[in-house]
């Protein structure tokens, strides 16, 4: 693509939307999706077919749960907000991925000139 | 636990059947609009808003494919769907769905029946606890009667000192009873055991006890422990019988407990009881007599130790007891012991017969699955443009290999379940047919394993047969409908294969023709063998009235003589009878009363055996009565009585064995050897009168046997029987007869009350059901071969049909193009009838065991088996070739 997009990976994806839905609370699919493009500098581009999977499958692991609310223009709209073993997915998930980010980070650390 | 509740939840929509679709598409299109909202909002036309929306979504269906991926089970949703195209595809070639179906259902279910017996009698583990650690002992030498000759007490003995490997050995000794009851009277067979025998066996009690070393020696009362299979049948599985007395030989026993089903060696068992019963089994001679052999001997492998290691101590205590006693094992007789795992000794009469029944199963299943094969095949070329269609629709073609492997389980399960049913039906008939060989017939059923076995194969077959079909490249299927193809085959390469499919079917029926030729050929001969009787008009009844304690008392045995004698006399009144004899033994029945037999005046030569003739009792008509021909001397005169001059009548053979050309009448002979002390015969002189002609005792396709006749008044009446020969139609007297006896002797068994031709065909009965087996099978395996000849050729025409069509047109007249295609068929047939008359000579090596009169290379049987397939096999080359010459030019080659 032309404007070099990222290709989102599964784990990080739902990582990312569990943290926006703790971030702005209950939300629908465009404003998830609108957030975490946003927060990407557009970086990333979610469609459809990438996005509603995945919150199907935090659906059915229990992480987030969804109803039908009156959006703020009047729109009937789908809103998912985060249950507490939600939370506390998103907890763990967090400090999994800074232990892992401090780790490659150690990794590819510029090397000492040697002394 | 996540993935638990994700994976309950998908479970969940799929059982639902709730199709949350339209919520999703409505929550789509909220998005959609808001996307678009927000576009209008930053100052686009509504239009290119809602175009730029929809680009940014990647497409609303593919979402929501996308979404209903994750939300259900998608491969068990596209199974349930590919089942239901799969219905309708065969649904719509009924004639292909029911010719595979049927040759499956054929195929498997022969393969089920059999492999249901091979596994009952030859591969389930045996019942008994750690069954394979259980061991046979057989003892044999050179001779006749010396396959098996047991063991003796004093060589137990020195087993179980010389053997640690064994962690027990026990006797057990075939002993048979007639057991009383308050109307009737059964002979049972038993046998005697040691107290240790169902602790090395590994047998217990459903009910009650089993004997414990407790009940062994003298001073105990005797007991007895019922099979599972005799209560059923005569206790009508009542467990009351436990604990009750009943009456053996006049003796009374007690019924300790009943055991648990299991089979038995070398025969089938009805009780087993201690040793105490028979005050012989606790004499000296029986336990001090080496040569005294009456004992199977069974024993359990030691923890830890190996069938090999129990080998070689007991080959070594062997040879040791050899070497300490030379006069016990005449050198030149060769005495041996072997020594095999129990189960594999059960199997022994059944193994050669039954895995030639399974590989001619297999045989029909390979010719059955081949047949499939290349219908499926060729049902696939005419599919081919479906496919085409399928696949530019959007199906991967791992999608159609999914379909096409649910149409092939489909049939595949459709045709092992009808075979099944075949299959249940036919195992009653192989059970029967199972227990001449095999006291493990009663463990024959379709368990779980043969199910599993059935279904096993069908999966197997639905996987080979989805894969014989080649399915094009991805991504060349749109070439294909870009040049407007219909039909992408016809392919050399699928072709051969079909063609060697075809080759491979003739080659096997020809193999199997010829193994059902070859036993077919056997039966003629057999019926062809003279039995050695004149006329076989003749009724025969055996009569047991022994008494153990009773046989050596003279005034039991004058008694029992004249009770005999009565049966004769009121027989012989019966209207049509010509002639009544008494004797032990009936003719063309053997009998294991042998001994060793010396001539006055003949030293043995060094290293010869004396021979071992089978002891018969005959009266003065019996040899009339049975139609044994009398070859030179007397029959036995009604002066022949205890207090007489001791006299023998010989048949011929055992005549030449102990006198060659000289004249035997005259000559005195007698019984000897350690045994015959034991017995209540004696070893005095007795001078040759007569010598008869040979009779197949052992059966029609067995060796004559040695055979010496006593007079039935001068020797004990340890068994006896009537023959009956009447003018015409003796098998009516039957009942009659039975009447008298019956009278006569109302607690005496009457067993195998038989015509001379009943018995000379329950000689033949294993044979004649193999023959009947294999050709069965070999008939159903040219069937299904024509099947396939005249389909292949068939596929072959119609593929041709536009240059047949040309060739016509260009001056080719019917004959040619029936002679081209008749050709084409013609090779295969060639190359198929020699592939398999070689299969057939290396088959018919491996059976030569169970063929009589014909050799297993018999140039007549190959010929006409050769015949018979050509002549099948041509015509079944015609109907294609038929068709192919009625193709009209005209109408080919304007499409």
């Amino acid at each position: 693509m032309s404007e070099d997009k990222l290709e989102v990976k599964q784990g990080t994806l739902a990582l990312m939307i569990l943290r926006t839905l703790e971030v702005l609370g209950p939300l629908h699919g465009y404003g998830v999706a609108r957030r975490i493009e946003e927060t990407s500098r557009n970086r990333i581009a979610l469609n459809y077919g990438t996005l509603y999977p995945a919150l199907v499958k935090l659906e059915q692991e229990g992480s987030i749960e969804a109803e039908w609310r009156q959006s703020e223009n009047n729109r009937r709209a789908k809103y998912y907000s985060l249950t507490d073993s939600g939370r506390q997915e998103l907890a763990r998930e967090t400090r999994e991925w800074n232990q892992t980010a401090d780790l490659i980070a150690a990794f590819l650390a510029p090397r000492p000139e040697p002394s | 636990m996540k993935r638990i509740r994700a994976a309950l939840a998908r479970l969940q929509t799929v059982l639902g059947g709730h199709r949350p679709d339209n919520d999703l598409r409505e929550e789509l299109e909220a998005h959609l609009e808001m996307e678009t909202a927000e576009y209008i909002r930053r100052g686009m036309a509504p239009e290119a808003a809602r175009r730029k929306a929809l680009l940014a979504s990647g497409g609303l269906t593919t979402a929501v494919e996308a979404v209903r991926d994750q939300r259900g089970l998608p491969w068990l949703e596209s199974l349930a769907t590919d089942i239901r195209y799969a219905v309708r595809a065969l649904r719509r070639s009924p004639a292909f769905t029911s010719i595979v179906v049927l040759t499956l259902a054929l195929g498997i279910g022969a393969n089920t029946a059999i492999f249901s017996v091979v596994r009952g009698v030859l591969l389930k583990p045996l019942p008994h606890r750690d069954g394979d650690r259980l061991l046979y002992f057989r003892q044999s030498m050179d001779g006749p009667g010396g396959s098996s000759i047991t063991f003796s007490v004093p060589e137990v003995r020195d087993f179980r000192n010389g053997v640690p490997a064994l962690s027990g050995i026990a006797e057990y000794s075939p002993f048979s009873f007639t057991l009383q009851g308050d109307e009737d009277a059964v002979r049972i067979n038993t046998g005697l055991v040691t107290g240790n025998y169902f602790e090395v066996m590994g047998l217990a009690p459903i009910i009650g006890r089993v004997t414990t070393s407790g009940d062994d020696g003298t001073g105990v009362p005797p007991v007895m422990v019922l099979t599972h299979e005799f209560w059923t049948r005569k206790f009508g599985s009542d467990s009351g019988i436990v604990g009750q007395q009943v009456r053996l030989d006049g003796s009374s026993v007690t019924v300790i407990g009943v055991l648990q089903p299991a089979p038995f060696f070398p025969d089938r068992v009805d009780a087993l009881l201690n040793m105490v019963i028979s005050s012989h089994h606790t004499s000296a001679q029986m336990i001090e007599g080496r040569a005294h052999r009456m004992t199977e001997v069974v024993a359990r492998l030691a923890p830890g130790a190996t069938l090999k290691q129990a080998v070689a101590e007991v080959q070594a205590t062997y040879s040791r007891m050899q070497n300490e006693h030379t006069d016990v094992y005449n050198a030149a007789s060769h005495y041996r012991v072997a020594v095999l795992p129990f189960q594999e000794a059960l199997g022994e009469g059944a193994h050669m017969t039954l895995w030639l029944l399974m590989a001619a199963a297999a045989f029909v299943m390979i010719i059955s699955a081949a047949n499939v094969a290349n219908l499926t095949m060729m049902r696939g070329v005419r599919r081919e443009h479906e496919l085409v269609v399928r696949a530019a629709l959007g199906a991967g073609v791992a999608r159609l290999r999914r379909l096409l492997l649910a149409e092939n389980l489909l049939l595949t399960l459709a045709g092992s379940t009808l075979g099944l049913g075949i299959a249940f039906g036919g195992v009653r008939l192989l059970v029967l047919f199972a227990e001449r060989y095999s006291t493990r017939a009663g463990e024959i059923g379709i368990d779980r394993t043969v199910l599993g076995f059935t279904f096993g194969i069908a999966l197997l077959l639905a996987l080979i047969l989805s894969y014989v079909a080649s399915l094009p490249r991805e991504g060349t299927f749109a070439a294909w409908m870009a040049a407007g193809v219909r039909r992408i085959s016809g392919s050399l390469r699928k072709q051969r294969v079909q063609r060697s499919l075809v080759v491979a079917q003739i080659a096997v029926s020809v193999v199997l023709l010829a193994a059902a030729g070859l036993l077919t050929r056997t039966m003629i001969q057999l019926a062809d063998v003279s039995t050695g009787l004149r006329d076989e008009e003749v009724l025969t009844m055996q009569i047991p009235m022994l008494e153990l304690k009773s046989v050596f008392d003279p005034a039991w045995q004058s008694a029992t003589r004249a009770r005999y004698e009565q049966m004769r006399n009121e027989i012989s009144a019966l209207p049509g009878v010509v002639e009544v004899g008494i004797g032990s033994t009936m003719p063309l029945r053997s009998t294991d009363m042998h001994f060793d037999m010396k001539t006055e005046g003949k030293a043995l030569a060094v290293g010869q055996t004396a021979p071992r003739p089978e002891l018969r009792t005959a009266n003065p008509e019996y040899f009339r009565a049975a139609g044994i021909p009398l070859l030179s001397g007397r029959e036995f005169a009604t002066t022949d009585i205890v207090g007489a001059g001791r006299v023998v009548i010989l048949n011929k053979l055992l005549a030449e064995k102990l006198f060659g050309d000289e004249d035997p009448l005259g000559r005195r002979v007698a019984l000897t050897g350690d045994v015959l002390q034991f017995t209540p015969f004696s070893g005095e002189w007795r001078t040759i009168v007569g010598v008869v002609g040979n009779t197949q005792d052992g059966g029609l396709d067995a060796q004559p046997r040695l055979a010496a006749f006593m007079p039935f008044a001068q020797e004990p009446p340890f068994f006896g029987g009537m023959v009956i020969r009447a003018d015409s139609n003796v098998a009516k007297l039957s009942a009659a007869a039975t009447r008298i006896v019956r009278r006569i002797a109302p607690t005496a068994p009457i067993e195998d009350v038989l015509t001379v031709a009943q018995i000379k065909d329950q000689s033949v009965a294993p044979r004649r059901l193999n023959a009947a087996l294999i050709s069965a099978f070999s008939i159903l395996a040219v069937i299904i071969a024509a099947i396939g000849i005249a389909g292949v050729l068939a596929f072959s025409v119609s593929t041709r049909t536009n240059e047949i069509g040309i060739r016509m047109s260009l001056g080719a007249d019917r004959g040619e193009v029936q002679r081209m295609i008749l050709r084409e068929g013609g090779v295969l047939l060639v190359a198929g009838l020699l592939l398999g008359v070689v299969g057939a000579y290396f088959a018919a090596r491996v059976i030569q065991g169970l063929l009589f009169g014909v050799a297993p290379h018999d140039p007549i049987t190959l010929a006409g088996v050769a015949g018979i397939m050509t002549v099948v096999g041509l015509g079944a080359c015609w109907i294609p070739a038929l068709r192919a010459s009625r193709i009209d030019p005209a109408v080919t080659l304007r499409k």
